[in-house]
């Protein structure tokens, strides 16, 4: 048996086996499991490993979704929200407690609520209000870390709740490390959980991370394969979700300090398992009509199935995940993108579209939404060196 | 008891800060101090953070004047500081101004201690005051 290391990306569409010297890609076959489509479609390199050197880690349907209750917007509210994003969280709505019954009830299944306000020697920061909103709402986990004197009438009154410690310090400074490694630990064992993910473990003996973790990991280093200018953002437009990975000096709002690369999984934004809510996203865009324009399409490629309705539908992806991250749309996160000197795309993206389809859509966007010629250089992670390099540099971790 | 401050608006006037603290320590307030180039809203949400019974908001170049006309409309979205001792200190106006105008624009918009261009022990010594009468009139009624 090899010494070698056989790297496994599991995504929504495709995945991707890598060992030291060869890459290959390949369509799932939703008919089957993932492990069955893997066997059939690789066994043979799978045979040549032992289950040691078999390395995966999956963004499959990956991001939990979260609804927040806090008690002020600039401390309990900004910090889990904070936390929430740079744990790989997608936030579907934060609440202001004091305002809760004006709020309207989420239909879908909450992944995790988290009720966070107060200062340890605070109490009755909640009230009826609370429970009464929390008996309408259907969720799976629901975490409280606020004052720890409200701890006994939380636990009174919400069953199942997990109570972490307070978020917010008696100087009234964030505290992140308990939050963010139950959500951490949360997004991990939802993937692990999925059925599907659960069969790989019969093919490896380690553990299987999610690819945005694994990506992250890879930033620093990001230098060792490509001239790389800093500050840069990083977009991972997939099937199903689109990850975006992005150094801190491009934020002033960021409270979270231990890494210095944040990531954001925005779960219902992609090409394939996502086309209709990007489909939906960009008939609601205002500049989309005359992004079309200028790609020379119209509005009926979106009911067409063929490699340009593809590509237009990728170059949509990157008008409005920018969007998304510009003081265009009032999100979580405004990036200073007039700062940005690269911008780095990886994901089935790269073997769809060229770099200069890709700086089109750029410049179209700099141009139109930022009113500016700024025009920072594209790279392409065509090789998917850059989830190779994090998944070595994971396993050496170990 | 519990005192939020900080100075209001784009003003580092970072010393007086320091001191404003540091007094209210000595007088045995417990002190949440929020620096300098705070916004409103950041005061009133510490306020409800930290459950405080004061917010002493201070002021050396004058940037109040702008920001004490927006207390009463941002103070309205808030349902739990009613009781709360609201006081505001430091050079309350751009250029110059007496007392007699400027006090009673600041009342109007909320505050209950108004301190323009007063010494700093004399103004901790309104707040105690004001502290003890609030504290009496509860027993009383």
């Amino acid at each position: 048996m090899s010494q070698e290391k056989l790297l496994i990306d599991v995504g929504s569409t495709y995945f991707k086996v890598s060992t030291k010297n060869s890459i290959e890609q390949h369509f799932r076959d939703f008919n089957k499991s993932i492990l069955d489509d893997l066997t059939h479609k690789c066994g043979q390199k799978l045979e040549g490993f032992d289950k040691q050197d078999i390395h995966i880690c999956s963004s499959a349907n990956g991001g939990l979704s979260t609804l927040i209750i806090g008690v002020t917007n600039s401390f309990s509210l900004k910090y889990a929200t904070n936390i929430a994003f740079n744990s790989g969280i997608n936030i579907i709505d934060t609440i202001l407690f004091q305002n809760i019954e004006e709020y309207t009830i989420p239909s879908d299944l909450i992944d995790v609520v988290i009720i966070t306000g107060g200062i340890n020697s605070n109490k009755d920061n909640f009230s009826d209000e609370l429970f009464h909103y929390l008996e309408k709402l259907s969720y799976s986990n629901v975490v409280f870390v606020g004052s720890e004197l409200d701890v006994p009438t939380i636990k009174e009154n919400i069953e199942n709740v997990v109570v972490l410690p307070n978020i917010i310090d008696d100087r009234l400074h964030i505290v992140e490390d308990s939050l963010k490694n139950y959500l951490t630990n949360l997004y991990q064992q939802d993937i692990e959980g999925k059925e599907d993910i659960k069969d790989l473990y019969n093919i490896t003996d380690n553990q299987i991370f999610s690819t945005p973790y694994v990506v992250n990991k890879t930033l620093p280093f990001i230098d060792s394969k490509y001239s790389v200018v800093n500050p840069f953002v990083l977009l991972d437009i997939g099937g199903a979700t689109t990850d975006i990975h992005y150094s801190k000096d491009l934020v002033d709002e960021n409270i979270v300090t231990e890494n210095e690369y944040d990531r954001l999984v925005f779960k219902k934004l992609g090409v394939y398992k996502s086309k209709q809510s990007l489909i939906f996203a960009a008939k609601n865009n205002e500049f989309v009509y005359e992004l079309l324009m200028h790609l020379k399409v119209t509005e009926n490629i979106f009911e067409e199935q063929s490699d340009k309705a593809t590509k237009i539908l990728m170059q949509l992806a990157i008008f409005l995940v920018l969007c998304k991250i510009s003081h265009y749309k009032k999100a979580y996160v405004n990036l200073k993108l007039l700062s940005v000197n690269s911008f780095v795309l990886t994901g089935g993206i790269t073997k769809v579209l060229t770099a200069e389809e890709i700086e089109n859509i750029i410049s179209f966007f700099y141009k139109k939404i930022l009113n500016s010629e700024h025009n920072p250089a594209t790279v392409l992670d065509s090789n998917y060196d850059i989830w190779t390099l994090g998944a070595e540099g994971k396993e050496t971790c170990q | 008891m519990k005192v939020v401050t900080g100075v209001v608006g784009n003003d580092i006037h970072v010393v007086a800060n320091r001191l404003i603290d540091l007094s209210l320590q000595a007088r045995g307030f417990e002190v949440f101090n929020l620096g300098v180039n705070t916004y409103l809203e950041e005061f009133f949400d510490a306020v409800i953070e930290t459950g405080a019974d004061v917010l002493l908001i201070s002021s050396l170049n004058g940037e109040a004047e702008g920001w004490g006309r927006e207390v009463p409309l941002l103070k309205a979205k808030y349902k739990k500081l009613d009781d709360v001792i609201m006081m505001i200190g430091g050079n309350l106006v751009v250029g110059t101004g007496n007392a007699e105008d400027i006090v009673p624009r600041y009342e109007g918009y909320g505050f209950d201690i108004v301190c323009h261009q007063v010494d700093l022990n004399t103004g901790l010594d309104s707040l105690e005051a004001m502290i003890k009468e609030r504290h009496l009139e509860v027993r009383n009624n």
